[in-house]
């Protein structure tokens, strides 16, 4: 509709204004749609992808679950059927890397579910049994003595995933840097391989890695002596700065399971990082909870200061967060530093 | 052969009109229609399959397609909004400053669409891992040949639309 008027202008000023307007809206309807689209609005929507025949849809809506975290509890079941009984390995992982966030309780069922079939004799449910309990990542922390134990599995691919779901798992730190220690040893290059990425990649580097690390840099394969010549190029779990950088990734919520799992790899070297983890006790989500006990114990003695914090939290809402308060509250009062012992000792055990 | 004056002005008017939406929607849709033609003719993948994908990646996170097309949409909405304020209130009695300003425009659009899409297409055929970061500098690198292409334009239409001789 035009003017009726003549406009000195090839646009009179009413049609520009609509134009604006309507430009306005345009935006307004696209942070609509993607409001729509995502956070918990998108939950029903996400379920019902969950039932797809697509393995590759149900990845998608899996991984997009986890991000809407606590608030996609309705899709727990479907995520714990979809990690415990699809025929997608990758389909496994992804819903129980889900449920990590979302429910601690449904992740350690998943956790649960698996642990029996690192002992299964057909070696494809070994393999898929060790990726799914290193998706649940420091969740599955009670699984590390039976993937430990298949470390040694006669099948390279069964160890490799060992050592890399123990790696994802990170807690208690000396006997998975101890086995992984043994991995920079092993005579099977992809084993070599996978144990040297964690340490380049995943794992803080203990002083007794450096050793078989500094071997590994004159290794036949190039790609190996490349990892091993990052991990030694990373910062060492003592290093002040390196601490003071995870405190400061605490305050930003998408670095915050990330930082907090690595001080918990830490021990007592990360009692400087002390009051930015306590504040954590209180979040919402309760992965970061179990994060912040969990590094608070490996502590020891050295989180003392965090005890009346941690004692409060002896009644929280989450159960898997109130055993890991309750370890953590027996790890300070007693002095034991489960994670600061060395990985050799850890070997030993 | 000359055009009468209402012809011109009708005609700029609606050249405003489809360069402002034009310019808003074409940036936004730009990226979306580039991954589903290089999925489809370079990848050779059926069309309900390429949608199908092109759909479930629309807000998956490490995907977020969603994301990728407002990056880009940003600087043509910023386009938009030139010609809109720019070439909407040129004078109509005035017609040599619109085409020298609708000229100076088009070749800032073009330009804007050719550096975009040739990103765009790079970035799909050429995969590694830092080619995301291409979504990232894009918006600016696009922002900035705004008003380098507009002066391109405008020094072309001094010789182009020379003005009328009396």
């Amino acid at each position: 509709m035009t003017t009726t008027s003549p406009s000195p202008t090839i646009l009179s000023s009413r049609e520009i204004g609509l134009h604006l307007g309507g430009l306005v809206l345009f935006l307004g309807l696209l942070a609509l749609w993607y409001w729509l689209s995502t956070g918990a609005r998108a939950v029903p929507t996400l379920i019902e992808m969950l039932k797809d025949d697509d393995p590759s849809t149900r990845i998608v809506a899996a991984e997009q679950l986890g991000l809407v975290g606590p608030a996609a509890n309705a899709a727990v079941p479907a995520l714990l059927a979809q990690a415990t009984r699809d025929g997608s390995q990758h389909a496994n992982t992804t819903a129980a890397a889900a449920l990590k966030s979302i429910d601690l309780t449904a992740a350690r069922l998943v956790m649960t579910h698996f642990i029996p079939r690192l002992q299964d004799p057909d070696v494809q449910q070994r393999r898929t049994a060790c990726a799914v309990l290193g998706s649940l990542g420091p969740v599955a922390k009670p699984a590390v003595v039976s993937l430990l134990a298949v470390t040694n599995d006669p099948d390279e691919l069964v160890r490799r995933n060992a050592l890399t779901s123990l790696a994802s798992i990170g807690i208690p730190s000396a006997p998975i840097a101890a086995s992984l220690i043994a991995g920079l040893r092993a005579p099977s290059g992809l084993v070599r391989h996978s144990a040297v990425a964690q340490f380049a990649f995943t794992t803080p580097v203990p002083q007794e890695a450096e050793e078989p690390l500094t071997s590994l840099l004159a290794d036949q394969d190039k790609a190996i002596a490349g990892l091993a010549r990052s991990a030694l190029d990373k910062p060492r779990p003592d290093d002040t700065s390196h601490i003071q950088s995870l405190s400061l990734m605490i305050k930003q919520s998408t670095a915050r399971d990330y930082a907090l799992h690595q001080l918990a790899q830490l021990g007592s070297s990360a009692s400087e990082a002390l009051p930015a983890i306590v504040p954590m006790l209180q979040d919402e989500q309760p992965l970061v909870r179990y994060l912040a006990a969990e590094a608070l114990g490996a502590m020891g003695p050295a989180a003392k200061e965090a005890l009346s914090a941690l004692r409060e939290q002896q009644q929280d809402t989450d159960p898997v967060v109130r055993a890991s308060v309750g370890e953590a509250l027996k790890a300070i009062e007693t002095g034991m530093t489960m994670p600061t012992e060395p990985a050799s000792k850890g070997l030993r055990q | 052969m000359t055009m009468p004056p209402c012809t011109t002005t009708s005609r700029l008017r609606l050249l405003t009109r489809v360069g402002v939406w034009g310019s808003a929607v074409g940036g936004l849709v730009l990226p979306w229609a580039i991954m589903l033609a290089v999925d489809h003719f370079v990848r050779h993948l059926p069309l309900d399959q390429t949608w199908q994908s092109f759909r479930l990646h629309l807000f998956a996170p490490g995907y977020n397609l969603f994301l990728v097309g407002i990056l880009t949409a940003v600087p043509f909405i910023v386009s938009a909004l030139v010609i809109l304020l720019h070439l909407g209130t040129a004078p109509v009695q005035a017609p040599l400053i619109a085409r020298r300003r609708t000229l100076g425009l088009a070749c800032a659009s073009f330009g804007m669409l050719a550096v975009a899409g040739w990103t765009h297409v790079d970035v799909l055929i050429h995969p590694d891992a830092q080619g995301a970061l291409a979504y990232f500098f894009l918006p600016i690198v696009l922002l900035l040949l705004l008003p380098v292409g507009y002066a391109v334009g405008r020094l072309a239409a001094r010789v182009l639309v020379p003005p009328p001789t009396l």
